[in-house]
């Protein structure tokens, strides 16, 4: 009955709301086989996030189950709050970037954008 | 009240592509009893070919024999691959083939062509014609010219030729008409080569209009086609015309009325409502 | 574990509910190309309870495959005489008409300075229940396996019970189990019914595990993989729709032998397949043969 009842706290409970976290994508296309070089930029509060641990994968809209991409983990630059990566995408078109966040935060971002030969721009 | 005619007349000129895909979607059903979901793939591969050659060559009827040929080249792969094994089997199985398939034909094309757009050489180039009120563009009134042309030659073809009367055996009672001598097989395939050739031209026709080629293509074929198919009835080649010309005034008009999202919901709707209460022309038999 | 694999393994799980849907109906002898809309309305009703709301999950996925249910019940008792193409394009109108909803539903509203909720097509972002309350990936991946024990566990049951009998009757010659004294029409309803609440469950996970939906997640694609993966994996059993999603999840995709040639290898191998098993590989006489060696 206790853990039942501790169980049910953990269900029902809310939990404090840090503050929100933003991200950023700006890639360039590494010219073949739908490479991208990304750079990620993290903020919080308007302050650049440095330090964290950042694991980029993506998705497809469509049957995000089945097409989605390994994910890697993004480098620091060494410009405070900016990572990065190189995703290495199966096509051209909407992906739904998924940002996994670790560190002096834990978090999760899912960001839209749209990823041409000449680059990346967010979903309207 | 002008609003309303410059709809119906786009509309109209829509549901000619309709009409044409349904026609295609029909012929094979009708023979095979069976739904071929790799109909609209198909036609993107014989598409995306036609992209491709346009990159050296901007000749329109070139382009257009590439479109119908790779079509025709898709469609015998389809038939031979999920048909031609399961004419006696269960029909679930070749439409479950005809999918896997789907996946095939449009990776090809996209490994053809990666991008997310392309342009295609325009069938005309010049600004659209003006009645009175109403414009109608040049595009349209081709694809409505071929339409109607397409019609007629599958109708002198079902009811002046031998291999017409076989085919209309075959939609009346495939049994019989195997017993009488025809050779299914083979027919099958002819009749897979004649709706492919449909297909590709219709593909054809509609990149033209439109100028550019997505990998929305296939997806879009297949579930245009089958929508004027069920419009019109299931398994009736002027139902099917009927069917895709309806498909393209509703469109036109909920799309004017009701915004684009609405658009395709009404198409939706209907075809629903069609099917739950089955109207006398609606084809009632249980059919994959 | 690397977090990929276990990416992959959490994937075949969610995706083995729909094929799991997909089959039951196949098994009473109905094809649905619409249980893709079924997992939306799963997913867009859990997370409302869990974001908008604040229910916890397990009560959230509860209404989720209540919703479904109902959703599921509708639209069956709307198609009850269709069969074959039919009842396969009534069942697409319907996914299709519920994505269009999807996509004109907006309702947010405010929680912790951020707008939440549904917001037509850029979709549904924040669903954080699982990741506020620590849940590791590898975590939620056992949940996700834990529940689909259950789904087996409970079709295990039925194959041996009166009413799966029934349900397979139903499916080789609906006229003749009526006049074995099946109530088809309750039959077909519970069908479908259940088929609805299982597909929900499956969306519901879904929308927790990815944190974010949008209505182009339920598109036909959703609908018709699910069936595909039912017909390869075999008619004769559960495992049958769960062997399918790992064929072409975990051995396609998982080990990217074929990167980039995928769908060409995988769509030839299945049409090569069911040429030669049209039932799929676990079909009937297969799944007859296993268990009648022992």
């Amino acid at each position: 009955m206790r853990s039942l009842a501790a169980l049910l706290i953990i269900f029902f409970s809310g939990t404090a709301i840090a503050q929100k976290l933003d991200g950023k994508l700006d890639c360039k296309y590494a010219g073949t086989d739908f490479i991208y070089d990304c750079t990620i930029t993290l903020q919080r509060g308007g302050q650049p996030l440095s330090g964290a641990q950042v694991t980029v994968g993506a998705d497809m809209p469509s049957m995000p189950m089945a097409h989605n991409i390994k994910p890697i983990k993004a480098a620091p630059t060494g410009t405070p709050g900016e990572y990065r990566a190189r995703l290495d995408l199966e096509m051209t078109g909407e992906w739904a970037v998924k940002l996994r966040i670790a560190g002096p935060v834990r978090e999760q971002l899912v960001l839209h954008y749209v990823f041409t030969e000449s680059g990346t721009a967010p979903r309207k | 009240m002008i609003d309303f005619i410059q709809n119906t007349l786009d509309g109209l000129s829509v549901g000619a592509s309709y009409a044409l895909l349904g026609v295609g979607f029909t012929l094979i059903f009708g023979v095979l009893r069976r739904a071929n979901l790799s109909y609209g793939p198909a036609i993107m591969l014989g598409v995306y070919l036609a992209t491709w050659a346009s990159f050296s060559s901007k000749g329109l009827l070139l382009l257009a024999a590439i479109a119908v040929a790779g079509t025709v080249l898709a469609g015998a792969y389809v038939e031979r691959l999920c048909f031609a094994p399961h004419r006696r089997g269960p029909a679930v199985a070749a439409m479950a083939a005809s999918f896997a398939v789907w996946m095939q034909l449009e990776e090809l094309a996209t490994l053809l062509l990666p991008r997310h757009l392309y342009s295609f050489p325009a069938l005309y180039d010049g600004g659209p014609l003006a009645f009175g009120p109403f414009t109608a563009r040049v595009e349209s009134l081709v694809t409505l010219a071929a339409a109607v042309t397409v019609c007629a030659v599958v109708w002198k073809l079902l009811y002046a030729t031998r291999f017409g009367i076989a085919v209309r055996a075959v939609i009346d009672d495939g049994r019989a008409a195997e017993l009488s001598g025809i050779n299914v097989g083979a027919l099958s395939l002819r009749v897979f080569a004649l709706a492919s050739a449909i297909g590709g031209l219709t593909g054809f026709l509609i990149v033209s209009s439109h100028e550019q080629v997505t990998p929305m293509l296939g997806m879009w074929s297949t579930l245009k086609g089958m929508l004027a198919m069920m419009l019109g009835g299931l398994g009736s080649l002027p139902g099917a015309v009927a069917g895709g010309l309806a498909l393209g005034l509703i469109e036109a008009h909920s799309q004017w009325y009701l915004g684009p999202q609405l658009r395709d919901f009404t198409a939706y709707l209907l075809l629903f409502a069609l099917l739950a209460a089955r109207p006398p022309w609606m084809n009632t038999r249980s059919a994959y | 574990m690397d977090e990929y694999a276990i990416g992959v393994l959490t994937n075949i799980g969610l995706l083995s509910f729909v094929a799991a849907s997909a089959y039951l109906l196949l098994v009473a002898g109905e094809l649905s190309f619409g249980q893709q809309g079924f997992f939306g309305v799963g997913a867009y009703t859990a997370a409302i309870a869990t974001v908008m709301l604040g229910v916890a999950l397990p009560v959230a996925i509860v209404i989720a495959m209540a919703f479904g249910a109902a959703a599921a019940a509708l639209v069956g008792a709307t198609t009850l005489r269709l069969r074959g193409l039919h009842f396969a394009m009534a069942t697409l109108a319907a996914a299709e008409m519920l994505r269009i909803l999807f996509e004109l539903f907006h309702w947010q509203i405010e929680i912790g300075g951020e707008l939440l909720g549904p917001d037509g097509t850029q979709g549904f972002r924040g669903i954080r229940w699982v990741f506020e309350r620590g849940l590791e990936p590898l975590e939620f991946m056992l949940l996700v396996y834990g529940m689909l024990a259950c789904v087996v566990f409970a079709f295990t049951l039925l194959e041996r019970s009166k009413l799966g009998a029934s349900i397979r009757a139903l499916g080789e010659d609906p006229e003749l189990a009526g006049m074995l004294g099946i109530d088809v029409v309750r039959l077909k309803l519970g069908v479908a019914a259940a088929a609805g609440a299982l597909a929900a469950l499956g969306g519901a996970l879904f929308a927790h595990h990815n944190t974010y939906i949008e209505p182009r997640n339920f598109d036909i694609m959703l609908g018709v993989h699910s069936l595909a993966y039912a017909l390869i994996g075999g008619l004769g059993t559960v495992f049958g729709p769960l062997l399918g999603v790992a064929l072409d999840l975990g051995l396609l995709e998982g080990t990217r032998v074929f990167q980039g040639y995928r769908m060409i290898v995988f769509g030839g191998l299945v049409a090569l397949l069911l040429a030669w098993r049209p039932r799929g590989l676990l079909d009937e006489h297969t799944v007859h043969w296993l268990r009648n060696r022992r």
